[in-house]
């Protein structure tokens, strides 16, 4: 056994499977044999998301969490009898796709099945009247859209997790794209559903535009991070693929200019397709070479669509920044960012220098978006260990802004990397909470925020968790997350 | 070091603000950096290059064709640089027997390279995996597929259980020896061996164009890419060297092979491993194009109404490696009437036919689903004739057809259309 040979993170209440070997057969009959394992080799690649703490585990030999089974279905059918099965044996079970996630949402932290739905990937239908496609939900983010792209279309859905993440993970976190001023959210993209319930009923609601048919029972699975249900197919809305980009960026001498001017701009209902704050610090990152960005603070801009349109937005876009006293730096910026925004690296290299290093994105009303992200990080500079707190604004809004926090550190020696870690997730969660914010914007609950839960919900939550029970009796879809938080010991500044 | 701080240098008022306790922290982890996740001891592996692979969020992972055949995350690219540096570190052990599962995803790529088209550092994951198997080899734990590919490179000179350049006479296929003085050498890869009428069609090409060329099948032995994909270096230096003195002996100018991996071979590989072939060394494709650019190839007749309307399937080879994605398709356009339908993914973004690298000897079924996926996007496109230009991609995707595949679907290589429109 390799397994022994690694430090385990999860390791409190891991479900005890009496009979494994039935187990198997089992699911074995359900998936066929080549589509169930509890080998090392598949138990292992399973054992964590994308949460960049786990980076830091794999470089040091840890692992975050122990699977019992994977299992691969290929029909709504097979995971009904698998969730079932579950039910009767009380085995958790974790829906997994392409493990993007980053608040460890995908975790197997009781041990179980892990439930891949990466053979979910078929693109079924476009059609071009209704704008609509119908995927399944493994389906990868980049191929649906290279596909789409190939058509003549757009989804519209660009995360920069595009080329890593599924259709059903961006269902089930409520994801958003770099591009949502103009195409919206998940929520917004979502017309129809497939999934199959925790005690596996398979249902479905239906593509229609608008309806006035009682409560927006689908809404609720946008959202459930693999809690209330698994989502196997959707209907999605597609756009044609904009004939014209214009690219715009402006830098301001402030960061409450670059607020002010964006607000206006989305008052004015402009909707750049992509609008990027980086406060100084990321500035400097970022766009340190560029002399008109130096001591500034850098906003970009794509507008994207039919010529005319394009047009427009971009003229009253550039006409309010510069009212704001913003400079105008040109495409430059832009390009840049489209050249780099896929190209990740310091996930590889931050555990290398044993730094633990995390993104926290927030949701804020206008009104004090400014205080709140001056508390936060003051907040999370006063973290012992903490060397790094900067943030860019990703998501914009009529009435809001969706903050973007980056926070690196290094463990004082007192502490683990986890200890740290969560010390600085609990400050910040903490800060926003306290100043009126929406402790995720895009990334959903996961383990990382579930011990918040009480506090963003409030009385609410109590109906969330009945709404739990009553779906999922025996707890048995992705337990430890949203609901109950395996963090509570976890420090608190 | 010069690299690193430039890339860093945005830390700089990070660093100076940091409190001394924590500077001194950070300073010894960055100039430990090496020590605290490199192993011990001598060993081949590229300990950077995984980490980073590793660590990285799978930014390739949509592309691999070996992840997107077998669609479980045990396949993904950083998965397969995770357990490349857990085998050289010992954290799994590659000398159990129990561990032959983890020594087998090390070879279970199929070298089309598409991921170094997204990977954040450039690099290719197979690039890695090689590394991998050098200290895999080193310490004697080469897989015993591999070992018997080895062992065929030694017996018959070729990648098959017998010389199967020998069997040319049976083939109908003429052997041209040289006599020293040749213009073009028409290297013959092992693998085109299988298809006589492609060899058969090249020859046809060469002669109607006029060209001076030998084949020298007599002496004939494999480029030695399958001994470098395995990283058995000391078999595939042989080769190297073999193939130098026969080309040197032909007094050539140009070196042109019918097999992308052969080519690559012959240059960067063989460069790699520090022997050089003084000739040019093309692909067939793009010397065809020269000779219709100087005018002594026309294609002038129409072809039948059953090859009119085919799909190009770039061998990514020659799309990736080769960098041409342009001969084919000017090859093409000379062919009167001809209907040329490209696949979604085509040219530098070509998906893998399966039959690359060594995957499909670690795991045939594996290689098969990749030629399945590959077979399903040609079809895309509507037209019945897939035409490609190298006879691993044509083997792959034979692999790839369905039974009732097999009864519409032809699969051709270039040289037999451009036979028909002479």
């Amino acid at each position: 056994m390799n397994i022994e040979n690694f430090e385990l993170i999860y390791k409190d209440s891991r479900v005890i499977i009496k009979d494994k070997p039935k187990i198997k057969l089992r699911l074995g009959e359900i998936v066929g044999n080549e589509n169930v394992s509890d080998n090392e080799i598949d138990i292992l690649a399973y054992n964590k998301d994308t949460t960049l703490i786990t980076l830091n585990w794999t470089l040091e030999g840890k692992i975050a969490a122990l699977p019992d089974f994977i299992v691969w279905p290929e029909t709504p059918e097979q995971i009904s009898s698998i969730l079932k099965l579950a039910n009767e044996e009380k085995i958790p079970v974790i829906p997994f796709s392409e493990g993007s996630g980053v608040v460890g949402g995908a975790i197997p932290i009781y041990g179980g099945i892990i439930l891949d739905m990466k053979k979910f990937n078929k693109i079924l239908e476009i059609n071009d009247k209704d704008l609509t496609v119908t995927v399944e939900a493994g389906t990868n983010g980049m191929n649906l859209e290279r596909y789409l792209n190939a058509k003549g279309y757009t989804g519209g859905h660009i995360p920069q997790s595009l080329y890593t993440s599924s259709v059903g993970g961006w269902i089930a976190h409520r994801a958003a794209g770099q591009f949502s001023s103009k195409y919206g959210k998940t929520e917004d993209m979502v017309m129809g559903m497939e999934l199959v319930l925790p005690k596996g009923d398979v249902i479905k609601f239906k593509t229609i535009a608008r309806a006035s048919t009682g409560p927006q029972l689908d809404k609720l699975f946008i959202g459930n991070e693999g809690t209330l249900g698994i989502v196997t197919k959707a209907t999605l809305k597609i756009w044609p693929y904009p004939e014209k980009r214009a690219f715009i960026s402006y830098a301001f001498p402030t960061f409450e200019d670059s607020l002010e001017a964006t607000r206006q701009i989305l008052r004015q209902q402009i909707y750049p397709a992509v609008i990027r704050i980086y406060d100084a610090d990321e500035t400097y990152r970022h766009f340190g070479h560029i002399e008109k960005a130096k001591d500034s603070v850098m906003v970009v801009f794509v507008c994207e669509g039919i010529e005319r349109l394009v047009d427009l937005e971009a003229t009253i876009t550039r006409e309010t920044c510069e009212k704001n006293n913003g400079i105008e730096c040109g495409e430059e910026p832009v390009e840049h960012w489209f050249e780099t925004r896929f190209r990740v690296t310091e996930t590889s290299s931050t555990p290398t220098f044993k730094m633990v290093a995390d993104t926290i994105e927030i949701g804020f009303l206008w009104d004090k978006a400014a205080e709140m992200y001056h508390s936060v990080v003051e907040a999370a500079k006063n973290v012992k260990g903490v060397i790094m707190i900067t943030a860019h604004v990703s998501h914009f809004y009529p009435n809001g802004v969706g903050f973007y926090f980056t926070f690196a550190g290094i463990p004082p020696q007192e502490k683990s990397d986890f200890q740290f870690y969560q010390e600085v997730w609990n400050t910040i969660v903490k800060a926003v909470e306290d100043a009126g914010g929406s402790f995720g914007h895009h990334h959903g609950v996961g383990i990382n925020r579930s011990k918040w839960m009480p506090v963003e919900w409030g009385k609410a939550f109590d109906t969330l968790k009945a709404i739990k029970n009553l779906l999922d009796p025996n707890n048995i879809l992705n337990p430890g997350k949203i609901y109950e938080s395996p963090w509570e010991k976890g420090g608190e500044n | 070091m010069g690299e690193i701080l430039k890339k860093y240098k945005w830390m700089g008022p990070i660093i100076d603000a940091m409190d001394r306790d924590v500077k001194r922290l950070f300073m010894k982890n960055f100039r430990m950096r090496d020590k605290n996740f490199f192993p011990e001891g001598e060993y081949k592996a590229d300990i950077k290059n995984l980490v980073n692979c590793m660590l990285c969020p799978n930014m390739c992972r949509f592309d691999c064709g070996t992840l997107q055949a077998e669609q479980k995350e045990t396949m993904s690219p950083a998965y397969k640089a995770r357990i490349g540096y857990y085998l050289t570190i010992g954290k799994i052990d590659p000398s159990k027997e129990e561990n032959k599962a983890f020594i087998d995803l090390m070879y279970k790529c199929s070298n089309e390279e598409s991921c170094k088209i997204w990977c954040p550092f450039e690099f290719s994951v197979v690039s890695l995996l090689e590394t991998v198997r050098d200290d895999l080899n080193d310490k004697g734990l080469m897989p015993d597929y591999c070992k018997e590919q080895i062992d065929k490179l030694k017996k018959t000179n070729t990648i098959e259980d017998h010389n199967i350049y020998e069997t040319y006479k049976e083939k109908g296929i003429e052997n041209i020896e040289t006599d020293g003085n040749d213009e073009v050498y028409y290297y013959i890869g092992c693998e085109s061996m299988k298809f006589p009428e492609v060899v058969k069609a090249n020859i046809e090409l060469l002669k109607k164009a006029g060209v001076r060329f030998s084949t020298n099948l007599e002496t004939k032995v494999c480029c030695g890419g399958p001994a470098f994909n395995i990283r058995d270096l000391e078999t595939a230096k042989d080769f190297a060297n073999r193939n130098k003195d026969l080309i040197e002996k032909t007094g050539a100018n140009v070196v042109v092979s019918d097999c992308p991996g052969c080519v690559v071979t012959l240059t960067s590989r063989y460069q790699k491993a520090g022997i050089e072939i003084g000739t040019k060394v093309i692909h067939i494709v793009e010397y065809i194009k020269q000779l219709i650019d100087e005018g002594k190839l026309k294609f002038e007749k129409n072809v039948s109404d059953e090859f009119s309307k085919i799909t190009i399937h770039d061998p990514c080879l020659i799309a990736r490696n080769l960098n041409d994605t342009t001969s084919i398709r000017a090859i093409l356009n000379k062919i009167p009437g001809l209907e040329i339908s490209e696949p979604m993914y085509n040219k530098d973004s070509v998906h893998c036919c399966g039959w690359s690298g060594t995957a499909h000897w670690a795991d045939r079924s594996l290689a098969i689903k990749e030629a399945k996926n590959r077979v399903n996007e040609l079809k895309e496109t509507g037209s019945n004739v897939f035409l490609s230009a190298c006879p691993l991609c044509e083997l792959g995707l034979a692999y790839g057809l369905s039974e009732g595949d097999k009864e519409n679907i032809k699969i051709i290589d270039i040289a037999e259309l451009l036979i028909k429109a002479l």
